[in-house]
């Protein structure tokens, strides 16, 4: 009987070839079996299209509408900025970046690169302070310790929100 | 009074900053979510809350809607999603949704059931009673199908489904939908007797 069903859900919802229509339809027109389930499924076919639809509240439009209101109203100051000026700003930089280095490789003489040192780098004279000067001075244990403070404080605020999760699940 | 421009148009409007233009398109759909979340969630105030959620999350990512499938059919998805969520989250029932054993009653359905004679109700009342009866993924699959105007294939879209599993499913589904109308008819007949 499942079979006969199948064939005849596809028939009505137009799921099948044309051959296969045409087998369908003579086959509804000469087996009373066919032509009765045929004539069942119809009904409930009208039945399951003549369902209603549920209606929501009278306000759901305005509440709709409010908690999209509340969401923009909420949302903070650096999400509202327009990433075409981001992009602007990017796309200025790569320029102006790309145009120097065009200029700089343009200047270059390439005729002497066949020679051993064609470009002569000034000498700078620099001398490496020592590393132990640095640690020892208050300033670098003032800033260890400024350091120390930051490291403790963002970690209390990843255990916080940690806890603020939790609690929300 | 329903703004006669298309979905697309209501879209752009939308996106352009005209809150009016995304109300209108509230307003044409949300009867349809609002059917298709109750289905799942089977209370009317958790339906109201999941469609409230979908048309806000639709409205912040309208701009990713690339107009590639029906907008309807979009939406759809975001609803099947919220609500699949949202019955995770809520866990209405302890068994679990894809137990095919498993009926669930309509809230508030039951109170009135047996205080309405036959006579008075419509034969859509026992489809509807008979729907709510259904699991979610039966409910869904069938009210897509004779009421959100999808085919087959926008189906599968917005179940994330193959289409021939779509075709198979909306076979049983239509079968136990059958089964479930059958049994509430008799068992109404058998009560006026």
């Amino acid at each position: 009987m499942n079979a006969i069903e199948e064939k005849l859900w596809n028939y009505i919802d137009g799921n099948c070839t044309a051959e296969e229509q045409q087998a369908i339809s003579i086959l509804i027109d000469t087996d009373e079996v066919y032509k009765q389930k045929y004539t069942e499924l119809l009904q409930l076919n009208a039945d399951f299209g003549a369902m209603e639809l549920d209606e929501p509240s009278m306000a759901f439009t305005y509440n709709v509408m409010e908690a999209i209101r509340a969401e923009n109203a909420l949302k903070p100051l650096k999400a509202k900025v327009d990433t075409r000026i981001i992009w602007g700003i990017g796309a200025f930089f790569i320029l102006t970046i790309t145009a120097l280095l065009v200029f700089v490789l343009a200047s270059i003489n390439w005729q002497q690169s066949g020679n051993a040192s064609p470009v002569e780098l000034p000498k700078v004279d620099f001398n490496m302070p020592k590393i132990s000067d640095i640690f020892s001075g208050n300033i670098m244990r003032g800033f260890i310790l400024f350091d120390l403070v930051l490291a403790l404080f963002v970690f209390d605020t990843f255990l916080r929100k940690k806890l603020n999760n939790k609690q929300a699940e | 009074m329903q703004s006669k421009l298309t979905d697309i148009e209501l879209i752009n409007q939308s996106l352009a900053g005209n809150q009016a233009a995304y109300a209108d398109l509230v307003k044409r759909h949300q009867r349809f979510v609002f059917t298709l979340a109750l289905r799942f969630s089977k209370s009317r105030e958790d339906a109201e809350e999941i469609t409230q959620d979908c048309f806000v999350k639709a409205y912040r990512h309208l701009s990713q809607f690339q107009g590639g499938s029906k907008f309807s059919t979009w939406l759809y998805s975001i609803v099947y999603t919220t609500a699949m969520t949202f019955l995770r989250k809520k866990r209405l029932d302890t068994t679990s949704i894809d137990n095919e054993d498993t009926y669930i009653q309509l809230e508030n359905t039951s109170s009135g059931l047996e205080n309405n004679l036959a006579e008075n109700k419509s034969r859509s009342y026992y489809v509807n009673q008979a729907i709510a009866q259904l699991l979610p993924d039966d409910t869904a699959i069938i009210t897509l199908f004779y009421k959100g105007e999808q085919s087959l294939e926008e189906i599968a879209q917005t179940l994330n489904m193959e289409t021939n599993t779509v075709k198979v499913k909306l076979f049983r589904a239509r079968q136990r939908l059958k089964d479930k109308l059958e049994h509430n008819l008799k068992h109404e007949a058998r009560e006026l007797i």
